[in-house]
C-alpha cells in the first residue's frame, strides 16, 4: 500500500495550511527523510520530510488553497507498487480509508473560538433579561436613584423622575419611594394592570419604564379595592392586611415572594381604597373578600394575612368560594378573647403624626424598625379623617370593650391545607398566648423579641416560611 | 565518562558482559526491549495523530531517549515512586502505564489517565507510582524530595526516582531540592536526562560545568555521568544509587547523556542543531544498540525481535482504536476535580 | 460551631494555633510541621514554641532557608500519604514558593483527573503594624484567593485560629491560612480539646440594620470598634467576619446586604483588585443588587508598599476612623 503524504499540523493553533513549494516533482523518486515540500503558515515556512522511500504522486489541489490539517496531499509508492497516472492520483485517497474515518479530536471551531472552548451553561453569564437593563434609560434621563429605590418604584408603578431624592446629590432612596407610594394612595400608586395574562419579560421591563398613570380599579372587580401588586402565572398569593392598615403595607414583603408568582393585595372594608365600603360585622368582611376574589377570577389562592386579615383569611379558607392552597397567618386575630383595646380605639381615631407615631410604636418590639418616612406616610393617608371615621365605626362592631367579637379557632381545626401561624412573643396588640392550643396540624412559628409586625420585624424569616408554602 | 565517588559493580569473574546482562534475566531484558519499542511507537503514533489534527496543544517527544527511561525504571516496583517531566511519555510507559489510556488522554478523552484534563504534559498512572509529568521545568524536583521524606517518615523501603532535564539543573529548585535531600539523607535518585539542549540553548551555553553530575559534589552526594543511550549503563548507575537509597544512605545524582531526535516540541523549527549532529545521534540510537547486544549475547534472534515488534504494533493500533472510540468529557464537568468531592 | 461552649479559658491567637497543631499531631501520626526556625527557636513568632521537644525534630522539621524547595517538599509529602503543615516565616516569602503553590499544589488533583489529592496546610504570618516594612508586612491573600484548587482562610480570633487550622489539617485539599501578626498576642476564649470551624463560612459578629461591613482578619476588630462608636450616633452596623476568602460565603454576605441595603468592605490588602473587589462584584451581580440603597464602598490598603515609619504605616491601611467616616458617608442623608 502506498504511503500517504498529509499536510501535517506543525503549529499549536494551526487548522489549515498551504503548500508554498514542492521540492520534489510529481513522479520523481524520494528518499525517506528528504525534504518534500514547504508549508507556509502565518508564522513561518517549514519543510516537511518524505515519510517513506518511493515514487511521489501528488494530489491535485488548487493553487494557493488552504488545506485542512491531515488531508492527503500526495502518495508515495514503494517498490513493486503500481504508480497510477498523474491525472488519477486523487484516487489514492480512496485507498486510505483511515484518513476519513477518523473524526477530529476537537472540532475546528473549538480551537478557533474561545467561547466554544468554554464549558457551556455553568460558566456562562445568565442570559436572562434583567429589568435593571431597561432602567438604564432612566439614568439617561438624569434620575439618580439606588437600585433598591428603583426596584420599589418599579413594583409600585412610580415614575422616578417625578420623585425628589433625599440622599446625597438628590439620590432617590428607599424612604423617598415609600413616602411617595403611600402619599399617592395605594390604589393610585400600584398601577400594574389588573389583567392577569402572563406577560413576557421584555414587555414587563418596558412596562416598568412607562410613566405611572393612576389606574382605577377594574370596574367589575367586586366590592373591594384590590390591586395586582405583581403579575405572574400560576396560583396567586392573596394578601389581607390588618386593622388600620392597607394593602400598600405589604410592599416590603413583596421582595420575599418569588418572581413570577402573581400577588393580589386587597383593601378590607373601611381601609385603604375600600374606605367607603361599610361592614356591619365580621361576616361582612369575609363575604366582601370572597366576592372580590371571585369577581377577579381568583378561584384558588395562597392566603397570606395579618391580624384582623388573618381571621378573615381563616374564614375564607374554611368556606367554599376559594380553594385555599395554603394559609400563612401573621399575628392573627380570632384566636383568643381579648385585644389591646387602647390601641384599637386610639389608632382608629388618630389623624395626627404624634399620636400615630405613639400608637405605631405599640405595634413593634423595637420602634427603630419604623422609619420616619413610614410614619409620615401613614399620617398623610389618615390626615383627612375619612379612614379614622370608617375604622372607628368598624372597631365598634368588631372589638367591643376590648374583646374580639369573632373566633376562627374552629375554622382552623377543620382546614385541610398547610397552615402556618407566625407570632411575635412580644406582641402587645394580640397576646401570643392566643396561638397555643390550636389543632396540631397548624404550624406555630414563635419569634422572640418580636412584636405584632413580624412581616416587618422579621421579614427574611417570614419570607422564608412563606416560600415554603409556595413550593 | 566521569564517575565521582560512585560504587561500581564488579563483574563476576569470567563474565565480561555488560551489567544489565549479568544482573537481569533474559525475560526482563526482553521486556525492557519491548518497553523501548512501545515508547518509540507510542510517540510516533502520537506524532502522526498530532499531524492529522487529532491531538490538541503540543507535545514533547523523547524519541532517542528510551534507554534512560527504561533503564532507570528497570529495578523499580510499583510502590517506588517517580516524578517526571514535560518529556515524560517514556517514563510513564517504563513505570507501567497502558498505551491505550495514554492515547485516550492525548485525544482528550474521559478514559485517559487524567480524564482529558491533563494531556501530554501531565500524564501519569498514579497507581503505578508515577506522581506525574510536569509542565514546569524543575517542578518535580522538590516534590520528589517530599515523596522521599514521606517514604522515610512512613519507614517504607521504597525510593523515589526524580527525572529532570539538563534545563532544570539551572533552576533554583534543583539546588534547594538536592541540598534538602542530602541533609536529610532521603531515598531519592536524581536522574538528569541531559539531551544537550534546554529548548534551543545548549548546555555549553547554559551550564558552567561540563557534566551536570559534577554538581553532586556541592551536595556531598555521589554523582555519575553515564552514556544515556546504553540501557545497561543507565541501569547500572541507577541500581547503585537505588541500593544506597534503600539502605538509608541518601540521595545520588545520575546524569544520562542522550539526545532527542525530534525538536523540543511540535512547534520547534530546529534552527539550533545541524542535520549532521542529528544524524550522528540517530546512528547511536539506543534501541538498535540494545537489539545488537541482545543478539550478541544470545538472548534474542531476528525472529524474536520481529515478534516483539509485531506485538507492539498490535498494542499501539489497539490503543489508538480504544482512544478514538472513547467518549469525550462532558463540558458541564469542566470544573470537576478542582477540589475533593 | 457555637462559641458559647467555651469554658472561659483564654489563650492567645498564637497559643491557639500551637494547641491545634499539637492536637492534630497527637490524633494523627501523618501530621507533621516543617518550616524555617520552627524547631528549638520556636518559630519566628513563637507559634511552634516547644513543640519540637514534645514531638521530636523528625515531626517538627527545621528546613533550610529554601521556600520553593520547602513548599515543594510539603506538596510531595502530601501527595504520598502525609499531612504536612508548612509554616512560612513571613507570608511575603510565599512569593518565592509561588511555583509550587500555584502550579503544583493547586492543580495536581485537577491535572491528574482526580487521581490524587493534596492534603496540605500552609500558614502565612501576614499583615502590617510591626514596623517590618515593605517586604515583611504584606497581605497577599488575594493572590492565592485567585487560584482554583486552593482554599484560603483568614481567622480573626483565637477561637477561629484553632478551629480553622484543625479543619484545614483534616481537609483533603490544600488550605492556605493567613494569620495576622498583630493578632498573635490577642487573647480570647478557646475551648480545650478538638473542635473545627467550617471552611467557607462567614460569621455575623454583630447584628444591625443600618449597614453591612464585611471585614477580614484584623479588620474585623477595627470594624467592631467602629460599630461601637457609630452606635453612639444611632448608626447600628452589622459586622460580617469574612473568615474565608476562597470559598467565599456568598449566602451570608448577600443575606446581610439584603437586610441592610448598604455595604462596606474592609480589608488590609491593597484595595485595587483585592478581596473587597470580589465581594463588591459578587453583591452587585446578586439578587442583593435590588436591595442596595447606596453605592458599595471598599476600604483597603493604599497604592503603596507598607512604609517603615509608624505613622506612615498606619496611614496606608484602613483604621477605625476611616471605617467610621465611610459608614457615615454611606448612611448620610441630605435633609
Amino acid at each position: 500500500m502506498p504511503t500517504e503524504v498529509i499536510l501535517p499540523k506543525v503549529d499549536m493553533d494551526m487548522a489549515t495550511g498551504r503548500i508554498s513549494r514542492w521540492l520534489v516533482a510529481d513522479g520523481d523518486t524520494v528518499a525517506k527523510g528528504a525534504p518534500l515540500f514547504e508549508i507556509e503558515t502565518d508564522k513561518a515556512a517549514m519543510e516537511v520530510d518524505a515519510p517513506a522511500d518511493g515514487t511521489l504522486r501528488r494530489v491535485k489541489t488548487d493553487a494557493d488553497a488552504d488545506i485542512p490539517v491531515g488531508q492527503a496531499v500526495g502518495w508515495i509508492y514503494g517498490d513493486g507498487e503500481a504508480v497510477p497516472d498523474a491525472g488519477s492520483a486523487g484516487a489514492g485517497s480512496d485507498e486510505a480509508p483511515q484518513a476519513e474515518a477518523v473524526e477530529p479530536a476537537h472540532p475546528a471551531k473549538a480551537e478557533a473560538s474561545p467561547d466554544a472552548a468554554a464549558p457551556s451553561g455553568r460558566l456562562a453569564p445568565a442570559a436572562e433579561e434583567r429589568p435593571q437593563k431597561a432602567l438604564n434609560g432612566a439614568v439617561g434621563h438624569g434620575v439618580r436613584a439606588t437600585p433598591l429605590a428603583r426596584r420599589l418604584a418599579r413594583e409600585a408603578g412610580l415614575d422616578l423622575a417625578a420623585l425628589t431624592g433625599s440622599g446625597p446629590k438628590g439620590r432617590i432612596q428607599r424612604e423617598d419611594v415609600e413616602a411617595a407610594a403611600t402619599a399617592k394612595g395605594a390604589g393610585a400608586a400600584l398601577t400594574q394592570s389588573a389583567d392577569r395574562q402572563p406577560v413576557p419579560p421584555a414587555s414587563k421591563a418596558r412596562a416598568s419604564l412607562m410613566p405611572a398613570e393612576p389606574a382605577a380599579p377594574a370596574p367589575d372587580a367586586g366590592p373591594l379595592h384590590a390591586v395586582w401588586m405583581r403579575e405572574g402565572t400560576g396560583v396567586p398569593v392573596v394578601l389581607l392586611h390588618g386593622f388600620g392598615a392597607e394593602l400598600g403595607s405589604w410592599r416590603p414583603l413583596l421582595a420575599e415572594i418569588p418572581e413570577g408568582v402573581p400577588v393580589l393585595g386587597v383593601d378590607l372594608p373601611g381601609h385603604g381604597g375600600s374606605v367607603d365600603v361599610a361592614a356591619a360585622g365580621f361576616a361582612d368582611l369575609v363575604a366582601a373578600v370572597e366576592a372580590s376574589l371571585t369577581a377577579l377570577g381568583v378561584t384558588s389562592a395562597h392566603l397570606v394575612a395579618h391580624s384582623l386579615g388573618g381571621a378573615v383569611a381563616a374564614a375564607v379558607a374554611a368556606g367554599t368560594a376559594i380553594e385555599t392552597r395554603s394559609l400563612l397567618l401573621i399575628a392573627s386575630a380570632g384566636l383568643g378573647p381579648d385585644v389591646h383595646a387602647g390601641f384599637i380605639k386610639g389608632f382608629a381615631a388618630a389623624t395626627e403624626e404624634a399620636p400615630i407615631r405613639a400608637w405605631m410604636g405599640e405595634l413593634v418590639f423595637d420602634p427603630r424598625v419604623l422609619s420616619d418616612a413610614f410614619v409620615r406616610s401613614v399620617t398623610r393617608s389618615r390626615a383627612d379623617g375619612r379612614l379614622a371615621a370608617a375604622q372607628s365605626r368598624l372597631a365598634e362592631r368588631l372589638f367591643v370593650g376590648g374583646a374580639q367579637s369573632f373566633s376562627v379557632r374552629g375554622e382552623l381545626a377543620g382546614l385541610g391545607c398547610p397552615v402556618k401561624l407566625i407570632v411575635g412573643e412580644a406582641d402587645r396588640i394580640i397576646a401570643s398566648r392566643h396561638a397555643f392550643g390550636l389543632a396540631p396540624h397548624v404550624a406555630l412559628h414563635l419569634f422572640a423579641a418580636t412584636g405584632h409586625m413580624p412581616q416587618l420585624e422579621r421579614r427574611l424569616e417570614v419570607g422564608r416560611l412563606l416560600r415554603e408554602l409556595l413550593r | 565518562m566521569s564517575s565521582t565517588a560512585a560504587e561500581t559493580i564488579a563483574p563476576l569473574s569470567g563474565d565480561n558482559r555488560p551489567f544489565a546482562f549479568r544482573q537481569f534475566s533474559p525475560e526482563t531484558l526482553k521486556t525492557a526491549l519491548r518497553q523501548m519499542y512501545l515508547i518509540r511507537r507510542f510517540e510516533e503514533g502520537a506524532e502522526e495523530s498530532y499531524m492529522r489534527g487529532l491531538i490538541h496543544g503540543t507535545m514533547h517527544l523523547s524519541i532517542g531517549q528510551e534507554a534512560s527511561a527504561v533503564g532507570s525504571c528497570l529495578a523499580l516496583s510499583d510502590t517506588d515512586q517517580i516524578t517526571s517531566t514535560h518529556r515524560g511519555h517514556g517514563h510513564c510507559i517504563a513505570k507501567g502505564a497502558e498505551v491505550g489510556r495514554m492515547f485516550a488522554e492525548f485525544f482528550g478523552k474521559e478514559t485517559g489517565y487524567c480524564r482529558g484534563r491533563g494531556g501530554s504534559m501531565h500524564i501519569a498512572d498514579v497507581t503505578k507510582g508515577n506522581l506525574g509529568a510536569n509542565g514546569i521545568v524543575g517542578g518535580g524536583l522538590p516534590i520528589a524530595v517530599g515523596a522521599a521524606l514521606s517514604m522515610k517518615m512512613q519507614k517504607r523501603k521504597d525510593v523515589v526516582v526524580c527525572f529532570f532535564g539538563d534545563g532544570a539543573n539551572n533552576e533554583g529548585a534543583f539546588h534547594e531540592s538536592l541540598n534538602m535531600a542530602a541533609i536529610w539523607k532521603l531515598p531519592v535518585i536524581f536522574v538528569c536526562e541531559n539531551n544537550k539542549y534546554g529548548m534551543s540553548v545548549s548546555t555549553e551555553r547554559s551550564t558552567a560545568v561540563a557534566n551536570i553530575a559534577e554538581r553532586a559534589v556541592a551536595y556531598a552526594m555521589p554523582g555519575v555521568t553515564v552514556d544515556g543511550n546504553s540501557i545497561s549503563a543507565v541501569a547500572e548507575a541507577v541500581h547503585v544509587a537505588t541500593k544506597r537509597a534503600r539502605a538509608g544512605e541518601g540521595p545520588s545524582l545520575v546524569e544520562c547523556k542522550t539526545y532527542r531526535h525530534r525538536g523540543h516540541s511540535k512547534s520547534d523549527r530546529n534552527r539550533y542543531r545541524t542535520k549532521e549532529e542529528i544524524a550522528e545521534w540517530v546512528a547511536k540510537d539506543p534501541i538498535g544498540r540494545f537489539e545488537t547486544e541482545l543478539k550478541d549475547y544470545g538472548i534474542l534472534d531476528e525472529a524474536g525481535i520481529a515478534a516483539i515488534r509485531d506485538s507492539v504494533e498490535t498494542e499501539i493500533a489497539n490503543g489508538i482504536e480504544f482512544a478514538k472510540a472513547s467518549p469525550m468529557p462532558d463540558p458541564s464537568e469542566a470544573t470537576r476535580y478542582v477540589y475533593s468531592d | 460551631m457555637s462559641e458559647a461552649k467555651t469554658a472561659g479559658r483564654e489563650l492567645s491567637y498564637a497559643q491557639a494555633i500551637q494547641e491545634a497543631i499539637a492536637i492534630a499531631m497527637e490524633r494523627d501520626e501523618r501530621v507533621f510541621l516543617m518550616g524555617e526556625d520552627v524547631g528549638v527557636y520556636g518559630g519566628a513568632f513563637q507559634v511552634t514554641g516547644d513543640l519540637v521537644h514534645r514531638f521530636g525534630d523528625d515531626r517538627i522539621i527545621d528546613t533550610p532557608i529554601a521556600e520553593l524547595g520547602g513548599a515543594g517538599v510539603a506538596v510531595g509529602a502530601a501527595l504520598t500519604g502525609m499531612r504536612p503543615i508548612y509554616e512560612f516565616q513571613f507570608s511575603d516569602f510565599a512569593t518565592l514558593a509561588m511555583e509550587q503553590i500555584v502550579n503544583q499544589a493547586a492543580k495536581l488533583r485537577f491535572m491528574l483527573g482526580g487521581a490524587v489529592s493534596v492534603p496540605l496546610v500552609m500558614r502565612f504570618p501576614a499583615g502590617s503594624g510591626t514596623g517590618a516594612a515593605a517586604q515583611h508586612s504584606q497581605s497577599l491573600e488575594a493572590w492565592l484567593g485567585h487560584v482554583p484548587g486552593l482554599k484560603v482562610l483568614q481567622p480573626a480570633t483565637p477561637y477561629d485560629a484553632k478551629g480553622m487550622l484543625l479543619a484545614a489539617i483534616e481537609d483533603p485539599d490544600p488550605v492556605m491560612i493567613y494569620e495576622h501578626k498583630i493578632l498573635y498576642k490577642m487573647k480570647g476564649e478557646v475551648p480545650e480539646g478538638h473542635y473545627t470551624v467550617p471552611i467557607g463560612k462567614a460569621l455575623v459578629r454583630r447584628e444591625g440594620p443600618d449597614a453591612t461591613v464585611v471585614a477580614s482578619s484584623i479588620m474585623v476588630h477595627k470594624a467592631l470598634d467602629a460599630a461601637e462608636k457609630l452606635a453612639e450616633e444611632g448608626i447600628d452596623l452589622e459586622v460580617v467576619d469574612l473568615r474565608s476568602v476562597r470559598p467565599m460565603d456568598r449566602e451570608t454576605i448577600i443575606r446581610s446586604v439584603m437586610k441592610t441595603g448598604r455595604l462596606v468592605c474592609v480589608y488590609e490588602g491593597v484595595k485595587t483588585l483585592g478581596v473587597g473587589a470580589e465581594i463588591s462584584a459578587m453583591v452587585a451581580e446578586s439578587e442583593a443588587f435590588d436591595y442596595l440603597d447606596a453605592p458599595i464602598l471598599r476600604l483597603g490598603g493604599a497604592e503603596a508598599p507598607i512604609p517603615y515609619n509608624p505613622e506612615l504605616e498606619k496611614a496606608v491601611v484602613p483604621q477605625v476612623p476611616d471605617i467610621i467616616a465611610a459608614v457615615r458617608q454611606l448612611v448620610r442623608k441630605e435633609r
